[in-house]
Order: C-alpha cells, then structure tokens, then sequence
C-alpha cells in the first residue's frame, strides 16, 4: 500500500500558491508532513482526502505488495477512496443533540458496514479504543474538545481504512490527550498508510519513520527522521548569549533558531566547520533538522526519479 | 441501504426537534380557529356547505402558504446542518453518494413536512365535530374532499416548496437561504394572484406560475354556483392538473440541477468580489523564512502604549461602532439586495399604482404614500418579515461566528449593544424610506409629474410609516434577546406580528391592547391629514412607552457569557437593576399610565367604545324594540328651513330649522316619532302645536310624542329642533372627520330627525342577523310586494331653504339656487334655496374651493373643486352640458335651474348624484384620460352617469323592491351611452363599451335572478346595460327612448305607487314588435345567457367587389337559475351577422355587413354576399348578445381562390 503524488499544484483564486509542484512518495506506516503554517499542508491533506482538486498532478493510491494490485486514481475516483478512507480534520464540529453511539453507528452505515452485529461490534471497540465507551450515551453537544477529537478519531478509524489522513490532531490537546493520542495512532495496522500532518515537531520524531519538510507549497525536505537527524550530526553549535548581542551573531553566523532559558538568549547554529569561540557543538535533533530546513541550509528536495509506474 | 441510513437518521433527528412539533400544535390550532371564526361562516353566507371539497381545498392551500416557514426549517436544516455544525469533512469524505445523501435528508424532510401538514385536516374535522349555531352549514363528511385537498393541494405544495429550499440551501450552504426561498415562493403566490390574476386580468397565466395553487382555487371559487361548490370534487384536473404538473417538474428539474452540482468538497469562502480580486493583491506570499524569522527577531517587543478611555463619550462611540457595524452587515448580505429590489420593483409597477381599472391617474404624491403606508399588498410585508429576520440575526451574529466569548469580554456596556444593533436596524429602515421615497419620485418624473411634496413624503413615509418600522424592530430585536433559541424567536416574533396585523380577526379591537396600533389615519389633498394626525400621535407615544420597557427588560434580560438558563438570566437580571435602569422602567410606565389613560378618557369615556358586534347588537335591539312601529301612518317632511353655521376649524356644526310635516296618509295620526342620530346632539325638539313626549329612549334617539290633538289627513305641523355636531377627544375606531378644517361634507340626512321608524338602522347582513337573534329577511323586498310601492320613505319631494354660514375664505355649497352671498362677523354666508322640489337627500359642503362656472341653456353649472385638481374640470363642464341637452330632448326636462359637480374627501373614484348637487370623490379628479391608451374619455362618461341620476333616481325615484337598480344604474349607464355617441361617435362608444366589458373577464358564477329582479353590482352596472343597448340595437333607438320616456313623465313626481322594474319592462313591450318579444323576454325576464362562437370564416370572391362569405357558427342558449343549474333552452334568434374590412388606424375594420340572420341552437353554416374584401367576420360581432366568452365571435376570413366559371356560372375575371 504506498501513496504516490506526482507533481501536484493547487492556485487559490486569490492568487495564492497552495501547493507548487510537490511531489511525494508514501508508502505504508506512518509519515509526517511537517511545516508552518500557511505551508500548504491542510490543503494537501484536504486533496488526499478528497475534499478538494489539484490544478495540475495526479495521485495514486497503489495496492502494490500484498493485496490486488489496484491503483485508485484519488483525483478521479473520490467514491473508491472514500471505501478506504479515514479522515480527521483539523477542525470540525458535531451534531449537538446526537448521542456519540448514534453518529458513529450513523457513519458505520455510511462507511459500508451494513450487517447490525458487526456494525454493534466494531462501534463498541472504537469507542472503547478511544476512551468514550462510558461517555457514548451522552450528547456530543456536551463533550469537551478532546473528547470530540478522541469522537473524530473513532469517525476516522471505522470501516479498517487503508488510508489515514490526519491534519493537526494534538495541536489542542493537553499532555496527557496527546499520549494517548499517538499510542493510538501508533498502533494502527501494518498495512495502512497514515498521513500525519503537524507543526509540532515531537509527534514526528516520536512516531513517524518517514517525513518531509513543506513551506510555501515547497517539499523542502523528504527523508526517514532518524537519518535527517544523523546527517546533521556535528553541525548543529550552541551558544548562550545576552539578546543584545543577538544581531551582531546573526550576521556573522548562520543562526537557525533561538530560544530564551532562563532569560537568557540560546542560538542554534548552524556550521559545517566549528564556528569559533564560544560554540558548543550539541546533539543535533529533528527540530535543529526542521529549522536547518527552513533556513535553506540543509535541505535535499525529493530525488525520487518521475517515472511513471507502468501497472 | 445508505439512502434507507441517511433517510432514518435524518427522520428521527429532525422529529426530536421541539420546532417540528410546535409547528404541528402550531398548525393545528390556526386551522381550527381559523376555520371556527371566519370560514364557517363564510360558507354560510355563500349558501354551501363547509365540508365541501371547494373550502376544505381553498383552507388547505391556506396553511400550506403558513407551512411555507415549516418547509424551510425542515428542508433548509436537512440541507446545510452539516456546514453549518462543521461536521461536513466527516460527513463528505465518506462513501456516502450524491444520491444517497441529497435523497435521504430530502426526502426526511420532505415526509415529516407531509406529516405535519396532516394536522389541517385533522384540525377541519375537529371544527366540524365540535357544535355550531348552524350545524346544517356543515354538510355531509366525503372523506374525498379531505383526501383531494391533502393529496392534491397540500401534499404537491410541501413536494415542490421542500424542493425549491432544499436546493437554495444545498447548493450555498446556508440555511438562511431556505427561509429566503420560502419567501420567494410566499410572493411569486400572492403576486400571480394579486397582480398577474386580479389586476391585469391575466388569470391563465397566472394559474400556471403560481406555486402554490391558490389561483387556481380562488377562481374556481368565484365561477362555481353555490349549488356546485357544495358538491363538485376538487380533482386533478384542468387548471390544477397543469399546474401540479408544471410544479412538480419545476421541483424535479431544481432537485435534479442541485444533484448535478452539488460536491461533497471543501467549500472556499469567496465572496463575491472575491474573483475579481487581482493575484498580486490578495498575494498571502510570506517573504522568505529565513528573513521573516530574522525580522520577527529584530522586531520590537513593546507595542506602542495608547490611551485608553471608558466615559460616556467612549460609550456612545462603542454604539455608533456597533450601529454601524450592523447596518454594514445588513445592507452588505441579502437584505441590502431585498432593499434594492424593491426599489426597482417599485419604479417599474409604479404607474400600475396610478391606475384605476387601467385608466391612468395623475401621479400626484398622495397616491404613492398611500400605497407606501397604507396598502394592505403583500409588497409591504415584505419589511416586517426583513425586520423580524435581521432582529435575530443581529442579535446572534457574535454567538453563531463562536465570537461571542471574545465580545462579551471586551469593556463594553450591557446596553450598548442592545442599543447599537437596534440602531443598525434602524438606520436599514430609515435608509428603506428614503429609497421609497426617491423610487417613488422618480417614478412621478417619468410619468411627466414634478409636483414632489418633499413634506408629505417625509410626513408619511419618515413619519408614520418609519415609526410603524421602529415600534415593531423594538419588539423583534427585544423577542429575540429574551428567546434562547434563534428559531424560536423567529416563530414568536412571527407570530406576535401575525396577531398585530389580524388582531380584528380574532376579535381584539381595542387599539390599546395590540402593540403598535392605532385609529389609523387619513391624508387627502383636500383636508390634509384632518384630525387624524393628533390622536395618531398620542397612540404611537403610548406604544413607545411600552417599547422603552421592553428595551428595559432586554437590556436585563441580555445573555452575556456561556450561562443560557433561565435562572442565571434572572440572577443577572436582578443584578443589572440598577438605578437608571429603574429610571427607565419607571419613565416607561409612567409614560404608559398616562398616556394610556389619556387614550382611554379619549376612547373610552369621551366617546363611546363599541366594537362592530356591539353596533350590530345596538341596531339588533332597535329592529327588536321598535320595529313594530314599522309603517305606521306618520307624517312626511314637505320642507325643510335650516340655519347651518359651520366651524371648521373647531371640528363643530351647528344645524338649527323646522320641518314642516304633511300627513299625507289618509287616517289621522295621533303620535309622531323622532328619530335622532347618535353621533350628534339633538336638543330642543319642539313642535309648533301641544304635544306631550311619552317616550324619550336616549340609548336608541328614539322619541314618541303624542299630539293633543290629531293630525288629520292633509294637515302640516312643524317640527323645530337644534343640532349640533362636536367632535370630543378621538374614538377607538379612528375620528369623525365630516367637520374638518378644510373639505367639510356630511350629508344632512346623517343628523337631522328622522320621522318615523327608521328601516335603514336594521341588520341587512344574513349572518349578523342570525347571530343577533332576529328572523332572516330577504335583502331586498319581493317585487311582488304590492305595499312596498307605497312606502315612499326615501321618495319624499321637499322643498329646502338653507343659510349656511362658514369660516371666511370658505366656499359652501347647499342643495339649491344659491340667491345671497354675505359676510357677517367675520363669517362668510351663503343662502340656498330650492326653486322646486327636491328628493330629500342633500349635503353640505365647506372647504376653499375653486369654482368652474359654465351655462347649458338657462341652467347654471358649476364645477366646485379643490384648487389643484383642475385638469378635467373643463371635461366634466362639457359632458354636463352635453347630458343636460341630450336628456332634456329625450325623456324630459331638467326641473332646476343649477347644477353642481362638487369635490369632497376621499382618495376613491365613486360619485354621488342627489338632486343638483353631485358629489365626487378626490381620486376621481386625477384621471387622465389623455393618457389612455384606449382612447376613451372615460371621465365624460361618468358624468353623463352621474347627470343622468337627476332623470333616473332622483325624478323617478324607484320603490325599493328588487329590481330598483335597474331603473336606476341601468338605465343611467343607457343614457350616458347615447350621450357619448353622441359626442364622440360610435367608433369611441364601441370602444367604451369594450372596456365594460371587461368585467365579463373577471370569474364569477353566472347564477342569479333574472335582470327585472337585479340586485347586484354585476347585474346593475353591467348586465342592465348591456341589456338595454341590445335591445336598442333590435328594436330601434327612438322606439325604445319612447318607451323611457313615457316612463319618465309617468313617475318624474315620484307619487306612490312608485315605478318598479315591471313598469319599465311594459313600457318596453308596448315599443316591441312581436317577432322580437322572445329577445325581450330572454333579456329580461329570465338570467339567460348566449353563448355563440364562430368557428370557421371563409370568403371565395364570386365578381368584382362581391364576395360569397361563409361562416360556421355553433349557438346556445342556457337560462341559469339562483343556484347555477343551467338548463339549455332551444334558440331560434335573430343574430347579427358582420364582415368587416381589413383593421386601419388600429381601431376595427369598416363594416361591409351588417344584418340580422335567423340562427337556430346548434351548428350551423351561414352564407352571405358581401360587397368588399372581408378580412374578418362573424356571429353577433358587436356582441349584442350576453355571452361571457365574446372573443369568439369573429373570426379571420381565409380566402379562397376563385371558383370556375362552371360553379358560378359567371365568367370569372383574369388577373
């Protein structure tokens, strides 16, 4: 089961360029789409799930090792993705006065599980799998926003869906909720391909085993999180300074992030050779590897070859 | 399986809802009282019975016009709840189908709008289980007339509403949009209707674009007998056939668009300028990271400190932010487009609003602002249902945009936004007027018309009107601050508007008790707003009162924060109860109390409060206590003295005289009675010899006096008494205005004593009879009613002497020569005399009058009128002096030597003719002929009308039987015919008599009496008539204007017994020769109608300048009885038959033949020679006879080729 998306653009009719060429290899497991905002991702994300077109490009959802060997055009044949779909939003509401058990049977029935005891049984694990079997009686109108977001993950999950998109999912979680969230995420099945999309870099490097790096409608970066990280072992430097000394740092080095600890100013940089006095060297980690990415320091834009899988 | 998933849900969802049940009690409830209070009776008094199909059908279409909110509810919610929740990604993006997924909400909500609307026929049955006082009126129960009009009517209507909302709202994605589309469908109704049907006639059409049926039904009541509407089923077929069938296609063509574009796809808010918007514009290109995050790094942390202030000056400008904001986002969303529609709308049907049955007006402004203000037109609902729809979207804008946890922090007052959205509101409406008002100009400009009275504009529509608007945007906005749900508010403030506007229905008629109301008011060229103005004023203070309180009690009541309950709004209630707020409240109930109390010392104690069922029991008890004095010998009033003084501008008249009584019976009369009027005070009552008053009944005016000594036949008595007129304060039912500064008219007969019991003061109305307790009575007395022609009450010739004095700078007018005009203390006087006498009807007039003198002979004629309205005074002079010449030589002379056309109050068109002095309304002097597209003077034609009164009505005054009006109108309508013809020609009469043909389109049931018995409108202004000037056309012109006026020299003196319509039909049968006394007989004597039609025309030229013409023809004759059996009498009539030549001029072609022919009942072929080329010919083509489909009888002559020589045995010409 992989993904491939060729060469996709989106223009908004305000002249915004959504997504400029992107081009993507996905195959199964779980791979992070990381960026700022405005970078493009719900759209992408909002394409994958069939939800809005490309201008130009084309996506292919390939049933490749195991299985028939379909191809589904996504572009094209919205209903048959629909069939294998999982697709939680980054924001959505619900029926106030429903009962979750009632919308989730309602989507059962919706997603194609139409025999009763099946459709009783699988409801029944979900709401469990997502912590809401004491709640499922309640109204969805009374639900906090994480239980809504655990409610969405049920939506998502129901009908055993090859493909999961995900857009910004702990973004409003607390700590806890996010645990639980990505052990849940995290243990989906071998053979689906989640697509999980955040500006929180954590979610990637703890559970994605392939990632790539989008900013304005760009692929920046398109690699495993661990390999990334290795590659820019010894190039990441660290040095305490006071903010005032702040800009005269940047124009001499290439400066990738700051932070305040203790009220005092921290600079990451970036350098292939020590950069001088004052430097530490530090482990490099995926969030050095994102701003690295975002500075234009480090960055291989995907080398996947454009060929055309004949099939 | 999905479809059956989507179509359950959707089901149990929206029936969980309160709405849906509330609209079933809701619905339930109105048909039930509705059909209690108004349709039972309705059914009574039309003679057929309520559980017939027509009624049930005609409530059903009814509640389908109310269900119209419930399909948008139902249908907009199944449709755009999902955007509306932002559960659509999850929806969207599954398997789910256009199909399954559009087919299932629609069809949810299609069936439980089906389910609720079972709630009418339920709610029928109840009605008729339940007792009434008429239970005969109720009729036998068909199930199929329930099962038709649910089936047929209510059921196709939910189909093809459902249909058009559901795809409004799908396919935006607002459920707004459904409420939006229930409207649209709400108007296109009420408009085919109103306008397409009604005002311009076109009732086939109209029948077809109507969505909802209620043509169709409305005409089928109008042309059904009674007899039919009682047992005919309403089927699917006809006009309801096609017009189900063209709807249903329309909601399936709209179903089937909204399937094809709808998308289970990410909607991108674009507004609409947002394609326009140029790329580099809009560009959200983030500058390079690297430097964004470099500049964000150098950017200062501090903002810059500002000043921060909280006083009143800070409050008012949060207002003005909040009122400005809310005018933005109306005027900016569909109500700013809804404001501009109607302001075209407007300009293009403004010279429809100058019109009278399609002869334009002058497009003065009174007119306009009448139809701003005052038009009961659907055109103005309009405004109240925007008021009441942006009320609750003003109010839940901040919740339904998730901004109201934001805004309910921020450091702005309770009231300020209460008070900032009513302001938007307000400003919408003030902006709506002002684009009224300049619609409305600029439709006057381009009728040519730039007398703009800026004042009376800004008096009516930024006045009056603009408060209307105010008082009832304070409830809405109030309403939907105290509901807890949007929808809910809509329905209550729907509702509470429903019981202002109908208020009367459901029996409150006391303006104190129904927010908003008042007396009403009247405006006129003449006499301004007269009185009516002041208690206007203080009625719309006192309802301000009441809306400063309910501002108080939102501004307490205001939800601010997440606590919706009801106990934490008290708590914050109590909480808000500051000092100024109970200012306020205390203002406001002292602003009540007093006003209140004002308006019912006015109401109340200084006039009489009655609503109209007390008046109908007050005239009930009259008939009871005092009807058996009915013809009793009393004297009748030989002439009258009187002494008028007029104060106009004290609104006080008054009437000082003496009678001078004849017993003109042949028994002596012992006791006389008094009848005094209720709305004067009668003091003084003295007879001239002794008399002792034995009975003095306050409550009913009614006096006895017994005279010492008896009256005897031949002997007079005089009768003295002081009137006096005064206007106290203002009733409920809106002022008095006989006595108004400028433009007095009262009619003396209204104030003066009245001798006698007075029949005139009893119940004519069947239903008010029957509620009353008094036994029915035919409307008018039998013509067999031999007694009835010697009662000549009504009749009586007096002779009248009048001084009548009124305010300097005033012109009077009074019945008679006017022989001294004076002044005297600063009062102008002028004195009346009659030179022979008169019925004793007449008026009195007093206003600053312009006067048109002109002379016919030795009679003096003046046009008295309002300075101003002088177009068509020099019309009106020369069609009197035309009417006086031509009745004087044809029935007889003109006994006075003064004849007056007078201009009184009043925005209609009807005129008045008692002897000499004829009134006429205000609207009449606006019509403008000139711009008739008809080419008919129709102004002289109805002062030929109005002066042939003094012959027919006022000299020969009819016994009122049945069949009075046809000495009267008819033969009124008769004689001004010759007057135009005379005048004008016959071309211009035919084409008058087109346009009163014209009523003969307008459906209505043929059944009736025939025309010697003819007691309404149809039968008098239009039938008699036609009927007279047919037989005028077969008997001959002078035949018949003998027979007139030998009727006329007859009864000119109105000595019992009185004419009746059987005089003028003998008179007519001595001028008819035989072979034409069946047409007689048909016209008269029994409601027959023709119905003739030719169906082929075909000429073949047979020499030179002749042609052999040949018509196929079918004829009928039916006689319709009272309740419209029709049965089919054989005819063998003499018809006209015509060929015209070709059109020129675009009037009609010259008449190459014109004869009668002996037409039998049936098909027929016809063949004549005609001398010229026929372009068009055919049966009766002047339409001689009553036929209601007249179109029909000429035809387009299809020319043949010549025939051989062989056939017509000539030798045929060579081209």
């Amino acid at each position: 089961m992989d993904l491939q998306i060729r060469n996709l653009s989106k223009t908004y009719a305000n002249g915004v360029h959504a997504l400029n060429n992107v081009t993507l290899t996905i195959p199964r497991g779980m791979f992070g789409l990381l960026g700022p905002n405005g970078a493009g991702k719900s759209t992408l994300m909002r394409i994958l799930a069939t939800l809005q077109e490309p201008d130009e490009g084309s996506i292919r959802l390939g049933d490749g090792s195991s299985g028939t060997g379909e191809v589904i055009d996504v572009v094209r044949q919205k209903e048959r993705v629909r069939e294998t779909l999982g697709y939680l939003p980054q924001e959505f509401g619900v029926y106030p006065n429903v009962s979750a058990e009632r919308l989730l049977e309602h989507f059962a029935v919706l997603k194609g599980i139409i025999d009763r005891r099946e459709r009783r049984e699988i409801v029944d694990a979900l709401l469990r799998q997502t912590n809401l079997y004491d709640v499922r009686k309640k109204k969805l109108g009374g639900y906090s926003g994480g239980m809504r977001q655990r409610f969405g993950v049920a939506v998502a999950l129901l009908g055993d869906p090859r493909l999961i998109i995900v857009d910004e999912p702990t973004a409003g979680l607390d700590p806890a909720e996010r645990v639980r969230f990505l052990n849940l995420l995290s243990g989906l099945g071998d053979n689906t391909v989640v697509i999980l999309s955040t500006h929180i870099v954590e979610d990637v490097s703890e559970l994605c085993n392939r990632m790539a790096i989008i900013d304005r409608g760009k692929i920046l970066l398109e690699a495993e999180p661990q390999r990334a990280v290795a590659e820019l072992r010894g190039r990441i430097w660290r040095r305490i300074i006071p903010r005032t000394d702040l800009e005269s740092v940047e124009r001499e080095h290439a400066v990738i992030s700051t932070k305040l600890l203790g009220g005092r100013t921290v600079v990451h940089v970036y350098s292939d050779v020590p950069p001088g006095a004052g430097f530490d060297s530090v482990e490099a980690d995926l969030e050095d590897v994102y701003f690295s990415t975002m500075a234009g320091h480090f960055g291989r834009p995907s080398q996947q070859p454009v060929l055309e899988v004949a099939s | 399986m999905k479809f059956l998933e989507v179509f359950r849900f959707e089901l149990a969802y929206q029936s969980r809802r309160v709405s849906t049940w509330l609209f079933f009690v809701v619905l339930l409830a109105i048909t039930f009282h509705l059909s209690r209070e108004a349709f039972i009776e309705k059914a009574h008094r039309g003679g057929y019975f309520f559980n017939s199909s027509t009624l049930i059908s005609e409530i059903t279409v009814l509640t389908s016009l109310m269900a119209l909110l419930v399909s948008a509810t139902l249908a907009g919610d199944a449709a755009a709840r999902d955007v509306q929740t932002r559960m659509h990604p999850l929806i969207y993006t599954t398997p789910v189908g256009t199909s399954a997924y559009l087919g299932g909400r629609f069809l949810a909500a299609f069936v439980l709008n089906a389910l609720i609307l079972v709630a009418v026929p339920i709610a029928l049955l109840l009605a008729t289980l339940l007792p009434v006082p008429a239970p005969e009126v109720i009729g036998p129960f068909r199930p199929e007339a329930y099962l038709g009009a649910y089936f047929f009517v209510a059921v196709p209507n939910a189909f093809a509403a459902s249909a058009l909302v559901f795809s409004l709202a799908a396919l935006s994605r607002r459920a707004m949009a459904s409420y939006l589309g229930a409207v649209l469908v709400f108007f296109a109704t009420v408009l085919s209707w109103l306008t397409v049907a009604e005002q311009m006639g076109r009732w086939g059409l109209a029948k077809l674009i109507d969505p909802m049926g209620l043509t169709v039904l409305v005409e089928l009541s109008r042309s059904w007998t009674p007899f039919e509407k009682s047992t005919r089923l309403i089927g699917l077929e006809g006009s309801l056939l096609w017009n189900r069938f063209v709807w249903f296609g329309v909601a399936v063509c709209v179903l089937a668009l909204t399937h094809m574009r709808f998308r289970f796809a990410h909607h991108t808010a674009r507004g609409w300028w947002g394609r326009r918007e140029r790329p580099n514009e809009g560009s959200l290109m983030q500058p390079d990271a690297a430097e964004q995050a470099a500049s964000a790094r150098r950017a200062p942390v501090a903002v810059p400190r500002v000043r921060r202030a909280f006083g009143t000056a800070t409050q008012l400008r949060q207002m003005l932010a909040i009122a400005w904001e809310s005018f933005r986002d109306i005027i900016r969303s569909w109500g700013g487009l809804v404001l501009a529609c109607l302001t075209v709308l407007l300009v293009i049907t403004g010279p429809q609003i100058a019109k009278h049955l399609d002869i334009p007006l002058f497009p003065t402004t009174e007119q306009f602002t009448g139809f701003l203000s005052q038009s009961q037109d659907l055109f103005f609902m309009v405004v109240p249902l925007l008021i009441v729809f942006y009320a609750g979207e003003l109010v839940w804008r901040e919740r339904e945009a998730g901004l109201s946890e934001i805004a309910d922090a921020a450091p702005v007052r309770d009231w300020i936004p209460f008070v900032g959205k009513f302001l938007g509101l307000s400003l919408v409406l003030v902006v709506l007027q002002v684009l009224m008002i300049a619609a409305a100009m600029t439709t006057q400009a381009l009728m040519g018309y730039y007398e703009f009275e800026l004042g009376l504009y800004a008096r009516v529509l930024l006045g009056i009107q603009l408060g209307n608007f105010l008082l009832l945007a304070v409830l809405a906005v109030v309403v939907h601050v105290i509901a807890d749900q949007k929808y809910v508010g809509h329905m209550i403030a729907l509702v509470a508007f429903g019981f202002m506007t109908f208020a009367p229905a459901f029996g409150i008629e006391n303006n104190l008790f129904v927010y908003g109301s008042d007396p009403g008011w009247s405006y006129s060229d003449l006499s301004g707003f007269g009185a009516s103005l002041a208690p206007l004023v203080w009625f719309k203070l006192y309802w301000a009162g009441w809306a400063l309180l309910l501002a108080v009690a939102a501004k307490l009541l205001w939800v601010r924060g997440k606590e919706r309950e009801g106990r934490s709004r008290l708590r914050h209630a109590r909480r808000r109860f500051t000092r100024p707020i109970a200012g306020a409240a205390v203002t406001a109930g002292g602003l009540i109390l007093s006003l209140g109390g004002f308006v019912f010392y006015n109401t109340n104690v200084l006039n009489e409060y009655r609503t109209p069922a007390d008046w109908a029991k007050q005239r009930a008890d009259y008939e009871k206590r005092y009807g058996k004095y009915d013809g009793i010998p009393q004297p009748t009033i030989a002439a009258t003295n009187l002494r008028v003084e007029i104060h106009p501008t004290q609104r006080a008249a008054d009437l000082r005289g003496t009678y001078r009584l004849v017993n003109r019976t042949a028994a002596a009369i012992d006791s006389v009675h008094v009848v005094t009027d209720a709305n004067v005070d009668t003091r003084a009552l003295g007879f001239d010899r002794p008399a002792t008053c034995v009975l003095a009944d306050s409550v009913f005016g009614h006096r006895i006096f017994v005279l010492d000594k008896r009256l005897e036949p031949g002997d007079s008595l005089q009768l003295t008494f002081d009137v006096r007129f005064a206007r106290r304060g203002f009733p409920n039912r809106g002022i008095d205005e006989s006595v108004v500064p400028n433009g007095t008219f009262f009619t003396a007969q209204d104030w003066l004593p009245g001798i006698g019991y007075q029949k005139s003061r009893e119940l004519n109305n069947a239903g008010d009879r029957r509620a009353n307790g008094l036994a029915p009575r035919p409307a008018f007395r039998s013509l067999d009613d031999v007694a009835a022609r010697w009662d000549v009450k009504g009749a009586e010739r007096v002779m009248v002497d009048a001084i009548v004095g009124t305010d300097d700078g005033q012109v009077a007018v009074g019945p008679g020569a006017l022989r001294r005009v004076w002044k005297d203390n600063g009062r102008q006087y002028f004195h009346y005399a009659t030179d022979a006498p008169i019925r004793n009807e007449y008026a009195f007039y007093s206003a600053a009058y312009a006067v048109h003198e002109a002379r016919w002979k030795d009679v003096a004629i003046q046009i008295v009128y309002h300075p101003g309205h002088g177009w068509n005074v020099d019309r009106m002079a020369r069609s009197v002096q035309a009417s006086l010449e031509e009745f004087s030589k044809r029935f007889g002379p003109y006994p006075y030597r003064e004849i007056r056309l007078v201009e009184h109050v009043g925005e209609g068109i009807s005129l008045h003719a008692p002897p000499i002095n004829i009134s006429y309304q205000e609207g009449f002097s606006l019509l403008n002929s000139n711009e008739d597209p008809r080419d008919v003077d129709f102004a002289f034609a109805v002062v030929a009308h109005e002066v042939a009164h003094q012959w027919w009505g006022d000299q020969v005054t009819p016994a009122r039987v049945e069949g009075a009006a046809l000495l009267s109108e008819s033969l009124a309508w008769y004689s001004a015919m010759s007057v135009v013809e005379r005048t004008y020609g016959a071309k211009h009469l035919e084409r008058f008599l087109g346009i009163l043909r014209e009523a003969y389109l307008t459906p209505q049931s043929r059944a009736g009496v025939p025309l010697l018995q003819a007691s309404d409108w149809f039968m008098a202004y239009r039938k008699g008539p036609f009927a007279m000037y047919a037989l005028r056309e077969y008997v001959g012109n002078t035949q018949v204007t003998t027979a007139l006026r030998r009727l006329f020299e007859q009864h000119r003196s109105a000595t019992p017994p009185l004419a009746t319509s059987l005089d003028l039909y003998r008179e007519l049968q001595l001028v008819t020769p035989d072979s034409l006394r069946y047409l007689l007989s048909d016209l008269f004597e029994s409601n027959t109608y023709w119905q003739v039609a030719t169906t082929q025309a075909s000429a073949e030229q047979v020499e030179a300048g002749k042609w052999r013409v040949t018509l196929d023809v079918k004829a009928r004759k039916v006689v319709v009885d009272t309740i419209g059996v029709e049965k089919e009498v054989s005819m063998n009539d003499l018809v006209e038959i015509g060929a015209f030549g070709p059109p020129k001029d675009g009037g009609p072609g010259e008449p190459l033949y014109l004869r009668m022919h002996r037409v039998h009942s049936g098909e027929q072929r016809i063949t004549v020679m005609v001398t010229g080329k026929p372009a068009r010919a055919g049966l009766d083509p002047r339409n001689l006879l009553i036929d209601v489909n007249g179109d029909d009888n000429l035809q387009e002559v299809t020319l043949s080729a010549m025939k051989s020589a062989a056939d017509t045995g000539a030798a045929p010409k060579r081209r």
